[in-house]
């Protein structure tokens, strides 16, 4: 992993979209969170390899990608290496094979840009792989369900791309993992879920360095956002988005929450030094303050 | 410590403690069927709101006897719902450990979870009252201090909660700094110094406090918890501390406020908590007197609060229980300033 200015890669990566699709794209992930928190200071930095950015709408994102893609190419970005996807598929390669398009900026290997598409509308697949085929070969387009709430109000950086909100990210997260699972994060033992629901902390924690009572701001937020992506299911949604995080909290993941927290402690964190204590009281906050509201609302039926 | 979550309020409710998918609810020296099936009940209508959790009722020092208490259970297998039976679990904790009664009680949570949070909370019930010779000198000094004039027996055994016996062996002790009235009434008539010095030293006794210190490395100030407090929509907890004596002496010497002191009027023994968690769910209870509290609860045992009603907001603890804070701040030179304003403003 590489330290990254935060400020200075959304600036080049905003540079390098081309104008027509700067406001059909959002960044999520670290780079987002890492610039509405760290934005201010130009010495600030984070701790990433990857720079995920989302083409929204889902309608317009095979098309935007694509010009996304071969401008980039033209500036010179390109492929990063990698043993099982290093390489363009073409049109027989079938989807599930299809390699994620991951750029590395012209003459710079330390980060790269990794394109997704906002989730089509009315699927319930945690994860849909689009077909992109560009001038260079095929790749595949990834949505992932849950990151439909970042298409949510996202928040405009001063270089004129968008980027989700802090508290959507925690939510797509919180939901994404209703337990902690088996899966790991490619080429490591670090469990895949440990590390988003520690991220929902991360994001709550700087959120209430800010204010303390940022989370309270939250929930009402969220119910819009489900309410809206997600209208016939918003009830069960917001019912079950504290689980993965009630179970991470749980005495009996007491190492799954070390994990969070030392993952933590690379990226968002990083310099901070806190131990699992702090994200179990913010992880309390987290509950008491934004997921029980959500929750109570989901339970009060309609016209009662 | 072992770690555990507050769950949030239901149906006007909530249970102690979450520990991993069990809600426990915890209930010092019950001694009748009624409270017992209360208690019972209530955290079966908790439970029905989610299918997951289960539900452990933990008696601590019942005086109901383990028998009884599964005859009890037999009915309650009649009357509830199977499926809601099954989620139950009903426990006794006594000195020589937990006692299973009915339903699931799985070793590891017997052993590492009731041992110590059971304890605490517990703990948290100050189920002794103050000695009652204490709480009458606290009553006398705070009617002195805000010459409030002489009082009656009666008026101080239903202040305090005590007998009448109680009071007169307390006046004869006091016989010295008590005034009496022809038509009998009494109050001090100067500063009891060795009396209240013996309280200050034992304070916990007269004054039992409870400290809260914030764990997630952001803690709130004392006017941001005040502000929660304010909305808590409680009526039997008051301001006390730092901000209670700068009501009662605006030109105390202390810049900032180190932490919210409150008062809690708790005159059954049963000290309602719950509200913390609306204060901020950060804050866990601590022990550890070098530990910096970001809140400090004290139970006050005696029948009548004698709370100062405020314009707005919550009332103002009393100038006694509010001077008794300072001490447990261990704020000892802004007490003595504040405990001389007291006695001078008597005259």
């Amino acid at each position: 992993m590489s330290s990254l200015p935060a400020r200075g890669v959304m600036q080049q990566v905003a540079a390098a979209i081309p104008m027509e699709c700067r406001g059909e794209i959002i960044v999520v992930g670290s780079l987002a969170a890492a610039y509405h928190f760290f934005g201010s200071d130009p010495n600030a930095v984070i701790t990433t390899k990857d720079v995920d950015a989302m083409l929204s709408p889902n309608a317009l994102a095979l098309r935007n990608a694509k010009i996304v893609a071969e401008s980039l190419f033209e500036a010179g970005w390109t492929l990063r290496e990698d043993a099982q996807w290093g390489k363009a598929g073409d049109r027989s390669t079938p989807e599930e094979e299809l390699p994620i398009l991951r750029l590395h900026p012209a003459g710079n290997t330390d980060w790269y840009l990794e394109l997704a598409a906002a989730p089509p509308e009315g699927r319930a697949e945690s994860k849909v792989i689009q077909r992109l085929s560009t001038n260079q070969g095929d790749f595949g387009l990834y949505s992932f369900r849950f990151l439909a709430l970042a298409e949510e109000d996202p928040l405009r950086s001063e270089f004129g791309i968008s980027y989700a909100r802090p508290e959507m990210m925690a939510l797509a997260n919180l939901l994404h993992h209703p337990q902690i699972g088996p899966e790991v994060v490619r080429g490591s033992t670090d469990k895949r879920s440990n590390k988003d629901l520690g991220r929902a902390l991360a994001l709550a924690w700087l959120s209430t360095e800010r204010d303390r009572d940022a989370l309270e701001t939250w929930h009402p937020r969220w119910r819009t956002a489900l309410e809206r992506r997600f209208p016939k299911e918003w009830r069960d949604l917001a019912l079950r988005a504290g689980k993965g995080l009630r179970a991470l909290l749980d005495d009996k993941h007491k190492l799954d929450l070390d994990q969070a927290t030392r993952l933590c402690n690379l990226s968002l964190l990083r310099g901070r030094g806190l131990g699992a204590e702090a994200l179990r009281a913010t992880g309390r906050r987290l509950l008491v303050e934004a997921l029980a509201p959500l929750e109570s609302a989901a339970r009060t039926m309609p016209g009662a | 410590m072992i770690e555990d979550t507050s769950p949030p309020t239901r149906h006007g409710y909530r249970p102690d403690f979450r520990f991993g998918n069990t809600l426990v609810e915890v209930k010092a020296d019950l001694h009748s069927f009624r409270n017992f099936r209360a208690a019972l009940l209530q955290l079966a209508y908790y439970l029905s709101d989610d299918t997951d959790d289960r539900g452990l009722l933990v008696l601590v020092n019942p005086r109901i006897t383990e028998a009884a208490l599964r005859n009890e259970w037999r009915l309650i297998e009649r009357a509830l719902h199977p499926a809601m039976v099954r989620r139950l679990t009903l426990a006794v904790r006594r000195q020589s450990g937990i006692i299973p009664i009915a339903g699931n009680l799985k070793p590891a949570l017997s052993k590492r979870l009731l041992l110590d949070n059971v304890d605490r909370d517990a703990r948290v019930q100050p189920n002794r009252a103050p000695h009652s010779s204490d709480a009458i000198l606290l009553v006398l000094l705070n009617q002195w201090f805000l010459r409030k004039g002489p009082m009656t027996n009666q008026w101080l055994m239903r202040a305090v909660g005590c007998s009448y016996p109680t009071v007169a062996k307390a006046l004869r002790r006091l016989q010295d700094v008590i005034q009496r009235f022809p038509d009998r009434r009494f109050q001090l008539w100067g500063f009891p110094t060795d009396e209240w010095n013996r309280i200050v030293a034992n304070r916990e006794r007269a004054h039992p406090t409870l400290h809260y210190a914030d764990r997630s490395g952001q803690p709130r100030n004392a006017e941001s918890l005040l502000r929660r407090a304010s909305k808590s929509g409680r009526n039997d907890i008051a301001i006390g501390g730092v901000i209670a004596a700068r009501h009662y002496h605006p030109d105390l010497d202390l810049r900032g406020t180190p932490r919210l002191d409150l008062t809690l009027h708790s005159p059954d023994g049963h000290a309602d908590l719950s509200f913390i968690e609306g204060l901020d769910p950060a804050l866990e209870r601590v022990t550890d007197k070098e530990e910096r509290a970001t809140l400090a609860i004290h139970v006050l045992r005696r029948q009548t609060s004698l709370f100062v009603a405020a314009p707005k907001g919550l009332p103002w603890a009393d100038p006694v229980a509010t001077l008794l804070g300072l001490y447990d701040a261990r704020l000892e030179a802004q007490a003595k300033e504040f405990l001389d304003h007291l006695v001078m403003s008597v005259g």
